[in-house]
């Protein structure tokens, strides 16, 4: 409905006080003339009847005057109580229409026209104007009208923030000039951010709309181009769900550029790689020279001078594992781990750690035991990223299991899958903390003092395993030990897939499974 | 054919003797250079099996040597393996990684694991 232009609805121009009467006098007022209308009116039956009697009680026998005065007083009380009806009744009338209109019902109630002298001078009109005035208020926040609906636009507009306002089938109802839209090939206006996987604004959506009452969540870090592209920006995304706020809308999205803030990550990103190289040269030394010493000193070292060797050697393999992991856990914060999955036997992973994870259990007295049957199928795997999976998992197996314990290394089809699993029987885990095994930093209270790590091991495992379309999993009962397992999807089911993504990817991909060929095996 | 004599491209004098060293010892014929202009004269030169190239080096980066040496022709390159540190973002990485044998960090591997995989290079 519409603000109508007649000056009594208008609430913008009230009457002054001093010219329209007290709002509370009106009733008092009405009811005195309400009073004097009817007194008045049965005064004047009386009258016209007692003269009528006057009149004829010369001309006409007495019952027959009788009946001729009664059915006249009747006929005169029916007009009588009519027009003191309708008099009584007008301010009710002019109250019920003014209420009926503003309602917004469909129907024929005209807006009641109380703009006469006398009606401003009983106050009518002022006690109607403010039903209008008040449903005016009323109403205004969602049919923002005149000047400040446009004052409102303005701000919407020119706000440094991104603001969407998304239709119920996720379309873009209006977007302002800092919003992150573009329009596509169809002309439509178009969200233009790059979501990960299946945390998407879309996904968000449609579960908000199905499952939800209202619903807000937090992207950090979208960008809307791809890494190399000079244009690239990043935001950090609020989406806000209210089911029926509004017939058109039922979610908002403020997108703000923070561009700027992410840039510096990803300077910080550089500083990592770089502290990487200078921490890596001496560990390639140390490595290298007592992979050498133990070579040429095989013949006059003692069995207990080879283990402490050993024990150098794998402090020494562990280092560079530390630093692994804290690239990909900087590189996976920042949204720039990336996995190129391709065809490989699962025991040709495994070997490129093999002989490090057998130095490791060994020299820390554990037993290793690795069944990974040769007749598996082929896996869509990042060998260097699944690899460092293998080396998290077993060295987690080695640190919270005993002297002398055994760790177990199996694998098995499952489904569409490769089931990998790491067994220890060592001090198991508290059912309580299973749930946040997974996140960053996350460390074993018991353990913190005693065993040595990042807590991002597991972390970034459950990344790279969730990245190649896996799971990862833990099961465990204190005192016994636990299992660690991750699942990787056998080759011929995600192939197309795999080859459909094109471009840059299309080369890495082998079929063969000739692995000296697949330059990624070896790819840190 | 067989991989006999190899080109080591390192300006780390530790890490080029190790792998001189331990190269040798797997009876390798082995020539070692400090810079990558050293490095692309020397493959210019004599036709090696394989060159062990790094990346961070002082004149010319690994990459540059590799492009020019890729560029020759006839060919100065049989194999190639790229060592390095340094980790590349994804787009230099894919594009080594399309362009060598094998693409390693020096840090997560012995001179022992670099023979065996010259060994399957050579297969």
């Amino acid at each position: 409905m519409t603000t109508t232009k007649s000056a009594n609805k208008n609430p913008e121009t009230p009457k002054p006080a001093e010219i329209s009467p007290r709002l509370d006098s009106f009733y008092r007022r009405f009811k005195q003339y309400a009073l004097l209308t009817a007194l008045a009116g049965q005064v004047a039956v009386g009258f016209l009847i007692i003269g009528m009697i006057w009149f004829l009680h010369y001309q006409l026998p007495s019952d027959i005057l009788f009946i001729v005065v009664l059915g006249s007083f009747f006929i005169l009380e029916i007009f009588t109580t009519l027009i003191i009806t309708s008099t009584v009744l007008k301010p009710t009338e002019v109250f019920s229409n003014a209420l009926v209109y503003i309602s917004g019902e469909n129907g024929h109630v005209v807006a009641p026209n109380v703009n006469t002298d006398r009606d401003e001078r009983s106050g009518l009109k002022g006690l109607v104007d403010v039903i209008y005035k008040k449903a005016a208020e009323s109403r205004q926040p969602a049919e923002a009208s005149g000047e400040g609906t446009a004052v409102h636009e303005a701000l919407l507009q020119h706000l440094p923030v991104g603001v969407i306002a998304q239709g119920l089938d996720g379309s873009v109802l209006y977007a302002n000039d800092a919003a992150p839209v573009r329009t596509d090939k169809n002309d439509r206006v178009v969200i233009d951010l790059i979501f990960d996987g299946d945390d998407s604004l879309e996904h968000w959506l449609t579960t908000a709309q199905n499952h939800k009452i209202s619903d807000v969540h937090f992207w950090q870090g979208v960008s809307d181009r791809p890494l190399d592209d000079p244009k690239r920006r990043v935001f950090d995304v609020l989406a806000s769900f209210e089911r029926g706020v509004n017939d058109q809308f039922e979610s908002v999205v403020i997108a703000i550029d923070r561009s700027g803030a992410y840039r510096s990550l990803d300077e910080d990103l550089d500083f990592i790689a770089l502290a990487a190289h200078e921490l890596r040269g001496p560990i390639t030394v140390i490595r290298g020279y007592l992979d050498v010493l133990k070579d040429e000193l095989a013949a006059v070292l003692k069995p207990d001078q080879f283990t402490l060797l050993d024990r150098l050697n794998v402090s020494a393999s562990h280092l560079s594992g530390y630093i692994n992991n804290i690239l990909n856990v900087s590189r996976y914060d920042r949204a720039h781990l990336k996995l190129y999955p391709r065809e490989m036997k699962l025991e040709d992973v495994y070997a490129g750690v093999s002989d490090d994870l057998a130095l490791r259990a060994k020299a820390q007295n554990r037993l290793l035991s690795v069944t990974i049957p040769n007749d598996l199928p082929t896996v869509a795997a990042d060998s260097s990223s699944i690899s460092e999976v293998f080396t998290n998992f077993v060295d987690n197996a080695i640190k919270y299991s005993r002297e002398g314990g055994q760790i177990a290394v199996t694998a098995s089809v499952d489904g569409n899958f490769v089931k990998i699993s790491v067994i220890d029987h060592g001090i198991g885990i508290a059912s309580s903390v299973l749930d946040s095994l997974f996140n960053k930093f996350y460390r074993s209270h018991r353990s913190r003092e005693s065993v040595a790590g990042t807590g991002l091991g597991l972390y970034i495992s459950k990344a790279i395993v969730e990245s190649h379309g896996g799971q990862i999993g833990v099961s465990s009962h204190e005192g016994e030990g636990s299992t660690f397992t991750f699942t990787l999807p056998i080759y011929s089911t995600v192939e197309d897939k795999l080859k459909s993504t094109g471009g840059a990817n299309q080369g890495i991909i082998e079929t063969s499974s000739g692995w000296i060929k697949n330059h990624n095996l070896y790819r840190k | 054919m067989a991989i006999k004599t190899i080109l080591v491209i390192e300006d780390d004098r530790f890490i080029g003797e190790m792998y001189v060293r331990s190269l040798q010892k797997a009876e390798f014929d082995v020539t070692w250079v400090v810079s990558g202009v050293d490095g692309i004269n020397a493959a210019r030169a004599k036709k090696f099996d394989l060159i062990l190239l790094d990346l961070m080096l002082p004149e010319k980066r690994g990459t540059e040597v590799l492009a020019a040496l890729r560029a020759d022709n006839p060919p100065t390159i049989t194999h190639v393996i790229v060592l390095t540190n340094f980790d590349q973002d994804d787009k230099s990485r894919a594009a080594l990684q399309a362009d060598a044998d094998a693409y390693l960090i020096k840090a997560d591997i012995t001179p022992r694991r670099l023979i065996e995989i010259i060994g399957q290079i050579d297969k």
